[in-house]
């Protein structure tokens, strides 16, 4: 009891080392963002390095559909514009249009996810299977990631608009949804170098 | 206070109509080709547009301009790795073919294979060929269809030959090369004249000679479908593809080979084996997408084209592999059948 006290005392004495005055939550997002990075150039650079190279089809050019996938590109766009809104309204401590945002960016990134359900199942039905080609391969393994990452970052949206409910949220918290939107914007362009590289250029 | 709030709001708003917009432009550019533009001006405008929403992303909804450094350093350094990846894995494999493609001693050859080819075989490959559904691939017809006709066994033979006689056009017009078959090919002018030269079979046609399959189109059919992982001399690869040459003959002769080899190919098959002495386990897929006559075609090439074909060899015929289709077995019953006909 009496080293709590003395703790409580000289708090200054007590607390933790920092190398940092940056908040450990937000520079591991960023530390982690760099190494999805990676992980992303390496995904799409092998998209690309086998492109062209499938013995049989179904071919790319058989199977995208460009306007689709502009308004599933533009989805996941806006949704990352609510993303800013509902970290804004966090921060001025507007619970009900923070709750309102976040909701809205979840519920943009299902949308997005119905997009991709729905074109995996067309490919599918096409004949293309992640064992068909070198497409299917490289195409399922690239645009699977990047939905298995949307999806996390919906989960994670989710809990946070759940946690509003279950205990005060204050402008204090906002680094929490802050890291969650870092997560977000960086699927979101992800998908924007996706659906230049993956999909326009193929039709050029 | 009200202020900042105010302008950080409108910029989001801005920024957001400017990732709209911009997305919308890359689209039309796509879309709407624009001939004055040129393909490549296109790709570098695809390529600067994203790089700008990039950015934009970055810099605005993660606040990068305005956040600490350090966080930008992460970042970058990740970025710039993720870059060196990609520009490596770029140059590695896609900029060796596209350089080879301008060579010009490489255009010259392109364009002398292509003055070989048939102009229908052609269309086929060049317009995707095994790209296209398997109802258009079976509802195109093919170079090697043109070149002979195939009579249905009459009651005079063993109903397991065909008669192939030589396509109307070059039996009328060749009726003193009956005897000389090297004359054929030589007479049959224009498109047919590269398959017919290609097929052993299809040179004897003026002759009446009964001739068992269209070995050109069997090997066609194997090129296309097979090759990639049996190689195009039946070698397969050690440790992931199983050997045809040799291997399929040896199964043939056993009881129930026949039907087996053909349950292999139009059923599939999974599950470990050994061939050889060398354990496999990867997946064949089922080619019943196919016709019925490229299916036993590749069969008799598999078991002729690399060696004497198996005693006692009755090639394939489309009725054969069109009796097998009702059992739709699965790869897993194939496999079953492979270890009943005593093979590991």
């Amino acid at each position: 009891m009496s080293a709590e006290a003395s703790t409580a005392a000289t708090g200054a004495v007590a607390a933790p080392y920092r190398s940092s005055k940056l908040p450990d939550v937000k520079l591991m997002m960023w530390v982690f963002l760099a190494s999805d990075t990676m992980f992303f150039g390496s995904l799409i650079g092998t998209y690309l390095a086998y492109h062209n190279r499938s013995l049989v089809g179904p071919m790319p050019r058989d199977l995208f559909d460009i306007p689709l996938t502009t308004v599933s590109t533009f989805v996941l766009l806006m949704s990352s514009f609510l993303m800013v809104l509902a970290l804004h309204s966090l921060r001025e401590s507007d619970i009900g249009k923070f709750r309102l945002w976040t909701l809205g960016v979840a519920v943009f990134g299902s949308i997005f996810l119905g997009f991709q359900v729905y074109e995996f199942t067309h490919f599918a039905n096409a004949g293309l299977s992640i064992h068909q080609n070198l497409f299917g391969t490289t195409f399922f393994i690239l645009t699977g990631t990047h939905g298995v990452h949307v999806t996390v970052g919906v989960l994670w949206l989710v809990s946070l608009l759940i946690t509003s409910y279950l205990r005060p949220m204050q402008a204090k918290d906002a680094v929490y949804l802050e890291i969650a939107g870092l997560y977000w914007h960086f699927v979101d362009i992800v998908w924007i170098v996706i659906f230049t590289v993956v999909y326009l250029v193929e039709f050029l | 206070m009200a202020e900042s709030k105010h302008s950080s709001v409108t910029s989001y708003v801005i920024v957001a109509l400017i990732l709209g917009v911009i997305t919308y432009i890359e689209f039309a550019l796509v879309e709407y080709p624009q001939a004055w533009l040129g393909s490549t001006w296109t790709l570098v405008w695809l390529i600067a547009l994203s790089i700008v929403k990039f950015i934009m992303v970055v810099m605005f909804f993660m606040h990068l301009k305005d956040d600490d450094r350090t966080y930008t350093g992460f970042f970058s350094s990740g970025m710039f790795i993720a870059l060196a990846t990609f520009v490596g894995l770029t140059a590695m494999f896609v900029l060796p073919r596209a350089v080879a493609s301008t060579k010009p001693e490489n255009v010259a050859a392109a364009n002398a294979a292509h003055a070989e080819v048939p102009e229908a075989l052609l269309e086929n490959v060049e317009t995707g060929g095994a790209s296209r559904t398997p109802d258009q691939i079976a509802d195109t017809p093919r170079v090697a269809d043109r070149s002979v006709g195939i009579t249905p066994p009459t009651a005079s033979n063993d109903a397991s030959t065909y008669s192939v006689t030589a396509p109307t056009t070059a039996a009328a017009g060749t009726p003193a090369a009956a005897g000389t078959p090297e004359a054929a090919p030589a007479q049959a002018g224009g498109a047919d004249e590269a398959p017919a030269a290609a097929t052993p079979a299809a040179e004897t046609p003026a002759a009446a000679a009964p001739v068992e399959w269209d070995a050109a189109h069997g090997a066609t059919v194997f090129n296309s479908n097979c090759m990639a992982c049996h190689q195009a001399t039946g070698q397969g690869i050690p440790g992931a593809f199983p050997p045809l040459a040799g291997h399929a003959a040896d199964i043939y002769t056993l009881d129930g080979g026949r039907t087996y080899l053909l349950d292999t190919v139009l059923f599939g098959l999974q599950g470990q084996i050994n061939v050889n002495g060398a354990v496999y386990n990867g997946v064949m897929p089922a080619w019943n997408h196919l016709p019925d006559g490229d299916i036993a075609d590749a069969l008799n090439h598999v078991l002729t084209a690399w060696g004497t074909a198996p005693a006692g060899f009755t090639p394939f015929t489309a009725a054969d592999v069109e009796a097998r289709r009702p059992d739709a077995l699965t790869a897993a019953d194939v496999h079953a059948h492979r270890e009943a006909i005593g093979l590991q």
